[in-house]
């Protein structure tokens, strides 16, 4: 009889080969190499940290602040004492984008995160339950898609939503009905994935194990769509973003005195020809925020996508040389 | 026979490129593929991977060369390389000469001259291989047309046809225009075949072409690629981890390892005569279909070595049981094996190792674990799961706005049988026969079931509320196919052990005991419950998937194909474990499997199924030697066995055809369409066949055994559904002769 304590001679001998090689990185450890790999994508997440912390630290670098009219620069080009020039109320202009930058981005990772995570939850639950619990879900989802958001966002943050409008700054308003309005299509996508993933074995097998659903979906479910769900926030962030530009510049998002990229973009307009830094300045911060989130975005789906070829090249001349290094040592 | 093949290193002195020179000039002229020190690297993660380390070989007209080893050692790149279908990234050198032509180094465009003209490959994915848009026809054309452009197109319809024909398809005309969905795994690598021998090739890679089929499916094809062989005279490299498989066919065997060849040389010297421990080891891993005496597998212990550092040693060292200092000492290189010409083996004691060493020594096999339940008779062991007339029919519906109900799927269809206490019971057959929807079925355990299954006691029909479910759970557990796919990959293995013990209700200091128990039970380190499964390999991760299934103590455990995707070494001990836990815990397994030499390797009982149905069923030896049921001998006759002589003269059963489809199912016998019996009987008795159902009825004992027991004769455990086993004997001789023989050997 063989002894059952004995531990499996195959079993030690893999050990001792896992563990004198390098066989084993951390999966985020490949992720991250990966996403080094593609320069764009790091320059990307370089100028959006760059911005985040512009947007935090770049009030202390000049004396105005949003609020405070210069009586004595009222519509001024850039200068040494402001140095993006003033709004023809007077106002500083650095200092506005500043608070600007910081609205925009706040709005854009709340949007992103929170959409993200809602329709995570909702489309894994969609899936694991099935049909008619599907159903109804799909069509309350639809339901939502076919509401036209424009309107309601335009109602709730001008005219009929005073009462909220009094309780809540108008940049959380906008948060709240973006949100709504978010989620859906990551949702239908996340409810695709989780079909297919519902169909490997690790699912059977928890059922076979009775677990009850609810678990399932958490600990199962939503972990294992992580790369989609992180491709998707960038992209959420970035549709936000513009989205907030968007109902800013048409006037029903952000309301001043509140300040947004949006808003600042939408207030120069008219003006242009007159005074071109009020309209290029915050023009370009918005560029900067989305187009480095689009760079980002190409890397990450590279780094997370397990079917990437990002793997590098095999020279030849690395390859002698680390095999020459071999035998020499 | 195959004298003139050679397989071998080339002149080991000199550099590369005078290497090469000599190669070209001195290579033997009628070598229609010779390749000389090939070279392949990748680069990875974790650093450059030399996959494959100094390949040598001559493949002369006509001949067979099989490529044997274990996942990862190289094979299917070295075909790669040979096609010129590696990526880019790679970096690949060595020569490879086809018919004297230098290969390697061509650019893409000029390869695509050789590519499925005089050199081609068939693959193993079937389904994925040829394109869903385009019709067969269509696409052997497109083979023709490339290589042929003055070629008339009805000229390529015709040749078309005949390429079909030549592959077994039946009606080739009609099919050239039918779509590669409208044919089935089988018929699909038969046009792949059909595709590949277009232009006449001089040499057809087949990697892996069986693979992914049915044991009788895969007869059918190797058959087919057989002709093709003979059609066109072309040489054949065939890449295969299964040693049966190129045992009948091949004339030579090089065995990889590690990137490298470590035993090449005649077919019947590598089986009889290995003198490499990794092919003894790979030749006793093997179960055997046609031995019913019980003896442990060898299992190879270990993980093929990492690439990313050249060898210092002998590759296979680590695992040998026979290393010594000496074999640290440098890698050996392929020397011939004295007094044996055209053998070479990478082993320093290839000297020592003749014929006459039992491998299972050098492996140290444990011993045949013997159960406690072995000894009591089956008929008073208590019954741990029964079926009761179990049925699973979907109906086929057609259109997409009002569905019409066309026709059922019979998946399962009246199924009954009974496992007792420390037993192990297998279901075969091939895919589509309802062996994973029975378990499906038992796993499901619900009310509204058609049919009863009464597990440990309770019966889905009485006690279907959620506790008595709960309690179910506790009795049965299942283990899955894929290990990969059955752990969660983002569950470290104590979460994963951990969930069914939480879900029992165990607290947190029990469940960490019972993990540590479960560990050492499978024969896992304790101390790494803190991995993720993708740093365990494919054996280790099914030993962890077995141990999930353990964790709650379970009577029984359904295992469905539980060792079908793991390498031939690992299998072994995978199948040595499960054996030793049903010893030791008393355990009762539910085997599904489709590999006939596991399941008589594990199982003390059989069952055989066909389209949702039991034709067979009984003690497996019983079955196993003497097979009733035609579908029976059929599936058994089609297993390739791992040994060159039985091979070669074994007689096939080859079926003809596939499963019908569902909406054309036969009235009576479900197997009267394929079968060979029915086909030689007279049309009276063919009435019978068509339109009556034969029932499972035990096996009447012989005359023999009847004259020599005076007494009242035990009845056999076997039990079949056929009217006509033996065909028609007394009548028709005649028309039965060649039927007759047909038995497996």
């Amino acid at each position: 009889m063989t002894n059952l304590n004995a531990v499996d001679p195959a079993a030690v001998a893999q050990d001792a080969h896992l563990d004198n090689s390098d066989v084993v990185i951390g999966k985020s450890t490949i992720i991250f190499r990966r996403f080094l790999r593609n320069k764009t994508a790091v320059a990307g997440l370089v100028i959006f940290l760059g911005l985040t912390v512009f947007s935090f630290v770049g009030g202390y670098f000049t004396p105005w602040d949003k609020d405070t009219i210069d009586p004595f620069n009222i519509g001024m080009p850039p200068s040494a004492e402001h140095y993006l020039g003033t709004s023809q109320a007077g106002i500083d202009l650095y200092a506005m984008t500043v608070e600007g930058t910081r609205i925009s981005i706040l709005i854009g990772l709340v949007v992103g995160l929170v959409s993200v995570l809602i329709a995570a939850i909702y489309g894994c639950t969609m899936a694991y339950f099935g049909g008619k619990v599907d159903k109804v879900m799909l069509f309350f989802l639809e339901a939502l898609i076919m509401m036209p958001a424009l309107l309601v966002v335009a109602v709730a943050t001008s005219g009929g939503g005073a009462g909220l409008k009094r309780d809540l700054p108008s940049w959380l308003l906008l948060i709240i009905v973006l949100l709504v309005f978010s989620w859906m299509g990551t949702a239908r996508l996340i409810r695709s994935m989780s079909m297919s993933l519902m169909q490997r074995d690790f699912v059977k097998a928890a059922q076979y194990m009775g677990v009850p659903p609810r678990r399932i979906v958490w600990r199962h479910l939503v972990p294992n769509i992580g790369s989609l769900l992180v491709l998707d926030i960038t992209r959420g962030v970035t549709g936000a973003i513009l989205a907030e530009v968007a109902f800013s510049f048409i006037g029903i998002g952000i309301k001043v005195p509140d300040v947004s990229l949006g808003v600042l973009i939408g207030g120069a307009t008219s003006q242009v020809q007159t005074f071109p830094w009020m309209f290029w300045v915050p023009l370009t911060v918005m560029f900067l925020l989305t187009g480095s989130l689009a760079m980002m975005n190409d890397g990450l789906r590279d780094a997370f996508d397990p079917s990437s070829s990002s793997s590098g090249r095999a020279r030849r001349k690395i390859a002698r040389l680390t095999s020459g290094q071999k035998k020499a040592s | 026979m195959s004298s003139e093949t050679t397989t071998g290193p080339a002149e080991p002195t000199g550099s590369p490129v005078e290497r090469l020179h000599v190669a070209g000039l001195h290579s033997p002229t009628d070598a229609v593929l010779s390749v000389r020190d090939l070279h392949v690297r990748f680069n990875s993660e974790n650093g450059v991977v030399h996959a494959v380390r100094g390949v040598d070989f001559d493949l002369m007209p006509g001949k067979t060369l099989g490529i044997v080893g274990e996942s990862g050692s190289g094979k299917s790149v070295t075909s790669l390389a040979i096609m010129g279908l590696l990526p880019g990234t790679a970096d690949i050198s060595g020569s490879v000469r086809l018919r004297g032509r230098e290969l390697l180094g061509l650019s893409d465009k000029a390869m695509c001259e050789y590519r499925g003209n005089e050199l081609s490959m068939v693959f193993q994915d079937p389904l994925s291989s040829l394109t869903p848009v385009y019709t067969v026809g269509t696409q052997i054309s497109e083979a023709l047309t490339i290589h042929n452009p003055t070629m008339s197109r009805h000229a390529k319809e015709v040749r078309a046809a005949e390429l079909l024909a030549m592959v077994g398809i039946p009606s080739p005309n009609d099919r050239l225009k039918a779509f590669p969905h409208e044919f089935s795994g089988g018929m699909r690598q038969r046009v792949m075949i059909a595709i590949a021998i277009a232009n006449n090739p001089r040499v057809l890679i087949a990697d892996e072409p069986t693979t992914a089929l049915d044991v009788t499916i895969q007869a059918q094809v190797l058959e087919v690629l057989h002709t093709a062989q003979e059609e066109t005279g072309a040489a054949v490299v065939m890449i295969t981890h299964d040693l049966g498989v190129v045992a009948g066919m091949a004339d030579d065997i090089m065995v990889m390892y590690g990137g490298k060849p470590v035993e090449t040389g005649p077919v019947d010297e590598i089986y009889y005569n290995p003198r490499m421990p990794y092919t003894m080891g790979l030749l006793g891993a093997v179960p055997r279909v046609d031995a019913a005496e019980k003896s442990s597998l060898v299992p190879i212990e270990g993980m093929p070595p990492n690439l990313l550092h050249e060898p210092t040693a002998c590759s296979f060292a680590p695992r040998c049981p026979l290393a010594s200092e000496a074999c640290l000492a440098g890698e050996p290189a392929l020397a011939p094996v004295p007094g044996v010409p055209r053998h070479h083996a990478a082993c320093i004691k290839s000297e020592a190792l003749g014929g006459d060493v039992d491998v299972l020594d050098i492996f140290a096999a444990p011993p045949v674990p013997a159960s406690r339940f072995d000894a009591i008779p089956r008929d008073e062991r208590a019954t741990v799961l029964q079926l009761k007339d179990i049925r699973k029919h979907f109906p086929l519906t057609k259109g997409s706005l009002l569905k019409r109900r066309i026709g059922t799927v019979k998946a399962v269809d009246g199924l009954s049988f009974d496992i007792r206490e420390g037993e192990c019971f297998s279901i075969v057959g091939e895919s589509g026969s309802g062996k994973t929807t029975t378990l499906l079925e038992i796993m499901e355990f619900h009310k509204d079931q058609d049919g009863e299954v009464v597990i440990g006691g309770i019966s889905n029909k009485q006690a279907a509320d959620s506790r008595a479910r709960n309690a179910m759970r506790r009795e049965l557990q299942m283990v899955f196919q894929d290990p990969t796919g059955a752990l969660d990959p983002r569950f470290t293995v104590y979460e994963v052990l951990a969930e069914p013990l939480q879900n029992a209700g165990m607290d947190r200091q029990a469940i960490r005991k019972r993990i540590m128990e479960l560990m050492k039970l499978v024969g896992l380190q304790p101390d790494h419950v803190n991995r993720f499964p993708n740093q365990f390999s494919g054996g280790q991760r099914q030993r962890i998937g077995i141990a999930r299934a353990l964790a709650v103590n379970p009577k029984l455990v359904v295992l469905d194909e539980p060792v079908s995707a793991l390498d031939v070494s690992v299998q072994a001990g995978v199948i040595n474990l499960l054996d030793k836990l049903r010893a030791e815990l008393g355990l009762s397994y539910l085997l599904v499997a489709h590999d006939l030499s596991v399941v008589r390797h594990i199982s003390n009982r059989v069952a055989v199924m066909y389209l949702g149905k039991i034709v067979e069923i009984g003690e497996v030896d019983r079955v196993f030697d003497q097979p009733r049921h035609p579908y029976t001998r059929a599936l058994l006759s089609a297993i390739p066995v791992p040994d060159p002589q039985v091979e070669r003269t074994r007689e096939r059963i080859i079926l003809k055809g596939d499963l019908p489809s569902p909406l054309d199912a036969p009235k009576g016998c479900n197997f009267a369409t394929r079968c060979p019996v029915y086909a030689a009987l007279p049309p009276a008795k063919q009435e019978k066949c068509r339109t009556l159902e034969p029932p499972l009825e035990a096996v009447a004992p012989s005359a023999a055994a009847r004259a020599l027991e005076a007494g009242p004769v035990s009845v056999p455990d076997q039990r079949f559904a056929c009217f006509f086993p033996d065909g028609e004997l007394e009548e028709d001789m005649l028309v039965v002769q060649d039927q007759a023989d047909h038995h497996a050997p």
